[in-house]
């Protein structure tokens, strides 16, 4: 369990994080949000006790960071700047790690092998590819078998294989009943992963909310029947309902206000046939741009002002 | 996953020291800067001592007040200290231009202690190390020296090998404590070579002949020379006992440490 209560983070007269009070919950994957420079990883610093808040506090499982007797049996994590001496070997930094907070030796090795570095564990970690230094972090994270574990853009580098392997991690270490934060700009990506959703933006929190609760508003469903009378019985259906129906090509009709589950029962009711049924993917993503629209702050200049100059 | 972690047996102060060993001895510089000392420490003496009968057969009176523990000084003081300085600089500034301090802080949240760790690490090791050297040293210098030279007694040889010891655990203290305060390798090491060297030359270039003996590196001089030698830098004999001279440079150390553990203390990882 994180807990963030009034958390603020000035970097000489600028404001990074802005008050930010939201808790993370155990045995469930948070997803973490915002663009570039909305405070994410400074937020997560701060939870490790590496940046000091400029007021307000972060608390692990109720206690500070630095109060932690063996912070690393408690608290995993993988930050997004590079953090690993890149002279020593993987398994020489890890043993490092281990002793420091009184984790066996032979520890070492599982992880390695949970990660599947145990073929390059003797390498300098200045020769390993990007996705082998996130595997190392994640080694790193797991090594003292923590309750809570922070990842900030964990995927970052990684091939495909490796995204999805670190989804299922994510996934299994939620179910296991542990604390996991994984912080993101892709929306997408937290789809797929996330229970929950945190939205900052300027540092400010924007928005935390399941993830279905985070679209239902708007959220597209489409809706493939092959025959035309049966569509235009749900789509009359459906507008009594007050939702919007747009006939597409090939038979299908794009709602938007409602949810798959009540078109599909609905349909149901209705003996009717379908062909498909599937919520709108990027719609999601449309929650989230327009949600942040207002807080980028390195947005790239629009073209017309960029031509005027 | 397989949890066979166990309960927590050790971590806190002692955890964190072993944590420091293992990454003391885990990166080749270490390693490097350490044969750089052994080089220059026996490859100095070895030179400097065959010179001495050389001089002596020259009827050179200069040979006479040449003595075995003086050329390891001067070994130490103009050569070797500069890899062992090096060694206790990247091992804190080096971390900051890594980024590994993140992970050191991450390990060991009481800033403190993260220092405290260091020099528990790293000093007894460079005792050792100034002792072992210095041994080897003399061991050469002695039988080179044919005899030439002023003799030397077996309580000379144990007296100078642990002032040296004790030469490199300050030195080591105080640029631990100058890159803490720094977090800059060229930064750190640019203030402890003006300390150590350009400060003496520029308080005798200046006329400020009192204050030598309170500098740190003439003070570190004083300290592996013993009282009443003389001391090149100064040209004066050594005023004060082996036991002051540890305490004048133990001040600086002390300073570095103190500045470094503040710096350490309030501000972000970085
Ligand atoms: N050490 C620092 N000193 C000064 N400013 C900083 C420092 N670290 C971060 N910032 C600023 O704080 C803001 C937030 O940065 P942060 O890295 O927390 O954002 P983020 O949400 O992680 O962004 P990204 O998605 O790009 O990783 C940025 O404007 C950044 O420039
Ligand atoms: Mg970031």
């Amino acid at each position: 369990m994180i807990t963030l209560r009034g958390l603020t983070k000035h970097y000489g007269r600028k404001r990074v994080v802005d008050e930010l009070t939201f808790d993370v919950a155990p045995g469930r994957v948070t997803g973490f949000l915002g663009p570039n420079g909305a405070g994410k990883s400074t937020t997560m610093r701060m939870v490790l006790g590496l940046d000091r808040p400029t007021s307000g506090e972060a608390l692990v499982d109720g206690r500070r960071y630095a109060e932690l007797r063996h912070p690393l049996r408690e608290v995993g994590a993988v930050l997004d700047a590079r953090s690993v001496h890149p002279g020593r070997d993987a398994r020489r930094h890890l043993l490092a790690m281990a002793r420091s907070n009184g984790i066996p030796d032979a520890r070492v090795d599982e992880v390695l092998g949970t990660v599947g570095l145990a073929d390059v564990a003797g390498k300098r970690a200045g020769a390993f590819s990007l996705g082998m230094g996130q595997r190392l972090g994640i080694a790193g994270a797991l090594l003292g078998d923590p309750g809570t574990l922070l990842f900030d853009e964990p995927v970052n580098g990684l091939d495909p294989d490796g995204v999805r392997w670190i989804r299922q991690l994510m996934r299994s270490l939620a179910t296991e009943g542990r604390t996991v934060l994984v912080s993101s700009h892709l929306m997408s990506e937290m789809q797929l992963t996330a229970d929950q959703l945190v939205v900052i933006g300027r540092g400010r929190l924007l928005a935390d909310a399941p993830v279905t609760e985070f679209v239902a508003d708007d959220r597209a469903v489409h809706v493939r029947l092959p025959d035309p009378g049966e569509r235009q019985t749900l789509a009359h259906h459906l507008t009594g309902e007050g939702l919007a129906v747009e006939e597409r090509g090939g038979g299908e009709l794009v709602v938007t206000g409602g949810t798959v589950e009540g078109v599909g029962d609905l349909a149901h009711a209705l003996g009717l046939r379908l062909h498909g049924l599937t919520a709108d993917a990027v719609s999601l993503e449309q929650a989230y741009l327009r949600l942040t629209a207002n807080e980028v702050e390195y947005a790239a200049p629009a073209a017309g002002r960029r031509a005027g100059r | 996953m397989t949890a066979t972690i166990g309960p927590p047996r050790g971590g806190g102060l002692p955890g964190a020291v072993h944590s420091e060993w293992t990454k003391l001895w885990s990166v080749r510089s270490s390693w490097w800067t350490v044969l750089a000392a052994a080089v220059l420490m026996l490859g100095y003496t070895a030179l400097a001592a065959t010179a001495v009968p050389v001089m002596a057969e020259h009827g050179d009176p200069e040979a006479a007040t040449v003595s075995a523990p003086g050329l390891a000084v001067n070994a130490v003081f103009f050569l070797a200290q500069f890899p062992v300085l090096a060694l206790a600089t990247l091992f804190i500034a080096g971390e900051y231009g890594t980024g590994a301090i993140r992970s050191t802080l991450q390990w060991v949240p009481v800033r403190g202690r993260v220092l405290t760790a260091k020099c528990a690490a790293l000093l007894p090791a460079l005792c050792g190390l100034g002792v072992v050297l210095t041994g080897a040293a003399l061991a050469l210098a002695v039988p080179l020296m044919g005899g030439a030279g002023v003799p030397l007694t077996a309580g000379e040889a144990v007296r100078t090998a642990l002032a040296i010891g004790g030469y490199f655990v300050l030195l080591g203290a105080f640029a631990l404590g100058v890159g803490t305060a720094l977090r800059s390798v060229a930064g750190a090491l640019t203030v402890s070579f003006v300390a150590l060297l350009a400060l003496p030359m520029l308080c005798s270039a200046l006329g400020l002949t009192a204050v030598l003996d309170y500098l740190p590196g003439v003070a570190g001089v004083n300290l592996m020379l013993g009282e009443g030698t003389l001391n090149d830098l100064t040209g004066q004999p050594v005023p004060y006992a082996r036991w002051v001279a540890a305490l004048v440079l133990g001040c600086w150390s002390a300073a570095a440490l103190g500045a470094g553990a503040a710096v350490l203390r309030s501000r972000d990882a970085g």
